[in-house]
């Protein structure tokens, strides 16, 4: 059998996403999430509401009223968070093992696809863009492709990493030549075996090659751009470290300038406390120390 | 040993015989440590972006976010603790940058500019750097001598 035929295998036995997660993320295909949807399908997850409540007191710190009620969360701080919070914590239990290949300890790969899926959030807001939920989806699932590759980048990781020193070229390029397959294109293939419209799954495809996209989209500079910034401040950094290109097309295309772009990198630590909070019972500002 | 480990925008100073601080990832943040030999005490701050002025409110609630803010406060913190400004040795590190980069993804450099500058109107000198390169890097301060190490792809070495 050969590698290429291996990985498809893999990806055809890999898990599917929670059930809770996959209903949330359907919504998204309706044009606007009410709050009264999202609430039906999490009301009846003790678990998750327990952590929702947990982040919106975080968010809340120094009021005088605590929020404890899903319906006060959502009144308090609106139907996108609670949405956002919901699948972050959802699909936790898909990404928090650790990768190898990559060395992404315990929480690590969760903890950089929920800063790429917040950094996008920001940006849409920035710039004004709709269609938010579908990028933080996209965001969230990117790397996807890296649970089941990195055991194929463990075994040939000097090989990879000898091509990127010496011909400086993007990691995921030299994984494609040594492995015959990216970390991109198996989380494309992983997003349509789950049914993702064709946005998202091609968004994860080419994260690292937006040019490559048959059809160019906001959603997919939004991504790579917020890939990127993530990667460079060090938000979740692996063994493949910040050995990838930026697109500057993709930052032309959606006029990020640097004041954007450094207020969104200031705006995405705060961002990530509140979500550290669902998980963790350590102090905030550690835990962002841990992306 | 005790690990101190500095996250983003962290900021923390030490005179504990045997604590070392630490810190991961650092991309296009620089990592600063000040260290007076005599008197034993460090410190090190590990900050994203040049200048506060882009969110005024991030800064007061954390001062190590920004090159601007962060930097001072922490050679005010070492000579607290009792360091004395002719003696510190001062070494920085990371302000890497993704491959193709343009002007707008520049914070690497801008990082690094904003830094000579706030320490050359302090008179004060970068003793040892390593900056720039398309990597990421750990930087590691030993409270009880000084000794600063430099982890990258290539492995560990002294700064």
């Amino acid at each position: 059998m050969s590698i290429e035929d291996k990985i498809i295998e893999k990806i055809s036995s890999f898990p599917t996403l929670p059930i809770m997660a996959s209903k949330l993320m359907g919504l998204l295909n309706d044009a606007e999430i009410s709050a009264s949807e999202i609430g039906r399908v999490i009301q009846y997850d003790p678990a998750l509401t327990a952590n929702l409540l947990k982040a919106a007191n975080s968010a809340y710190l120094g009021q005088s009223r605590s929020v404890d009620s899903l319906s006060e969360a959502f009144f308090r701080l609106g139907t996108k968070w609670v949405y956002q919070m919901s699948v972050s914590s959802l699909i936790y239990s898909n990404l928090n093992r650790p990768v190898s290949g990559y060395e992404l300890s315990g929480e690590a790969l969760w903890r950089h696809s929920v800063a790429v899926a917040q950094m996008s959030d920001i940006f849409c807001e920035q710039l004004k863009i709709k269609g938010s939920g579908m990028v933080f989806t996209a965001g969230l699932l990117h790397d996807i492709g890296k649970m089941i590759l990195g055991e194929f980048v463990s075994e040939s990781f000097e090989d990879i990493e000898a091509i990127v020193i010496n011909e400086k070229i993007p990691f995921e390029e030299a994984e494609k030549r040594v492995i015959g397959m990216d970390h991109a294109e198996v989380g494309g293939m992983i997003a349509e075996r789950w049914n993702f419209p064709p946005a998202i799954v091609e968004t994860i495809r080419w994260h690292h090659q937006p040019e490559k996209a048959a059809i160019q989209s906001d959603t997919i500079d939004i991504v790579h751009v917020a890939d990127a910034t993530c990667l460079i401040q060090g938000f979740g950094i692996g063994s493949d470290g910040i050995q990838y290109k930026l697109n500057n097309e993709s930052v032309n295309r959606l006029n990020i300038t640097s004041k954007i772009l450094e207020q969104a990198a200031s705006e995405l630590v705060t961002v990530l406390e509140d979500i550290d909070m669902m998980t963790s019972d350590k102090p905030a500002a550690e835990a962002v120390g841990r992306l | 040993m005790p690990l101190k480990v500095l996250g983003i925008s962290e900021l923390q100073v030490s005179k504990t015989p045997g604590d070392v601080l630490i810190t991961y990832s650092l991309g296009s943040c620089i990592g600063l440590t000040v260290y007076d030999p005599v008197a034993k005490v460090g410190g090190m701050v590990h900050y994203m972006l040049p200048l506060s002025k882009i969110a005024p409110d991030k800064a007061k609630t954390k001062p190590g976010m920004f090159a601007d803010t962060g930097v001072p406060l922490l050679l005010t913190k070492v000579l607290e603790l009792g360091g004395v400004k002719d003696r510190l040795i001062v070494k920085a590190a990371g302000g890497s940058e993704l491959m193709d980069q343009n002007k707008v993804f520049n914070i690497g450099e801008r990082n690094y500019l904003v830094l000579r500058k706030l320490l050359w109107k302090n008179n004060i000198l970068i003793k040892a750097e390593d900056v720039g390169g398309n990597y990421s890097r750990t930087l590691r301060l030993e409270i009880d001598t000084g000794y600063t190490t430099i982890k990258t792809r290539e492995g560990e070495s002294e700064l």
